[in-house]
């Protein structure tokens, strides 16, 4: 079986996890504490194909090119040793985008791979709790092909 | 028959209230000051994308006739030190609460964060 959706969002976790000073790195959770943070979170997101258009005799079960969109989600700390939103922005983004697991074995980017790994921006929130707080949501899109007959 | 708001509003503070250590850092005269404040910390989520972060907001009630007392004005609060129950906290900003006999007589909440 080959779940190439669930291989990205493995190894996002994994890859968000290697953040510097991140304290808790969790995929599909949505309550947090002062006590996890920093925090980055994995969260599958929306999917989507151009399969809506192609009506051709292809069967349903030949391989077809998806567009994935999980968001990352990163809290910055409190109170104590404070990491600065843009910091963990930076190093999310750099991760990401250089990681050659992502983009050698798992998307395949590149002349020949028929993938693409692209970053689509980040959304921030803040407010005051015992001290100015920040988050951000950053967007990720990952182009792979889907092949029915692996999963 | 007149309410003495002055006298409830000392009632409650004897009652709830806690001791607190009021030190004033804007300008340069550094008023410390023993008052009594009603701890008003509240539970807040910040919202976090599709997460939520549990935590409180800070808070703490003063009677605005006893900072008078204490030679403190209304000039005096921002950024002013507040240790009480514990902890230290710094006054980020303030509500006025008001009063039947006008706002000089009533309540402020302190909104706080951490040192």
């Amino acid at each position: 079986m080959v779940d190439v959706r669930e291989d990205i969002l493995a190894r996002l976790l994994e890859v968000v996890a290697s953040i510097p000073n991140i304290k808790t790195a969790v995929r599909g959770s949505l309550d947090l504490t002062p006590e996890h943070l920093p925090a980055a979170l994995v969260l599958d997101g929306d999917e989507e194909t151009n399969d809506a258009s192609d009506l051709s005799m292809r069967p349903p079960n030949r391989p077809t090119s998806v567009q994935m969109t999980p968001e990352i989600i990163l809290v910055e700390s409190e109170v104590g040793e404070i990491v600065d939103i843009g910091t963990l922005r930076r190093e999310l983004i750099k991760l990401v985008l250089n990681d050659t697991e992502l983009n050698e074995n798992i998307v395949k980017t590149g002349r020949h791979g028929n993938g693409a790994i692209r970053y689509l921006g980040c959304q921030t929130d803040v407010g005051w709790m015992r001290s100015l707080h920040g988050a951000l949501r950053a967007q990720f899109l990952f182009k792979y092909t889907l092949r029915p007959e692996d999963l | 028959m007149r309410v003495d708001f002055a006298a409830m509003y000392d009632d409650v503070h004897a009652e709830i209230g806690v001791p607190a250590v009021f030190t004033v850092t804007n300008g340069t005269d550094g008023v410390v000051a023993d008052i009594t404040v009603i701890d008003d910390t509240r539970p807040k989520t910040l919202p976090a994308g599709s997460a939520d972060v549990a935590d409180v907001a800070p808070g703490a009630y003063a009677r605005i006739p006893e900072l008078t007392e204490n030679g403190i004005t209304r000039d005096d609060w921002l950024n002013a030190v507040l240790v009480f129950n514990g902890r230290n906290w710094v006054v980020r900003s303030y509500e006025l609460r008001g009063s039947p006999n006008g706002e000089d007589q009533g309540e402020v909440r302190f909104l706080l964060r951490a040192v």
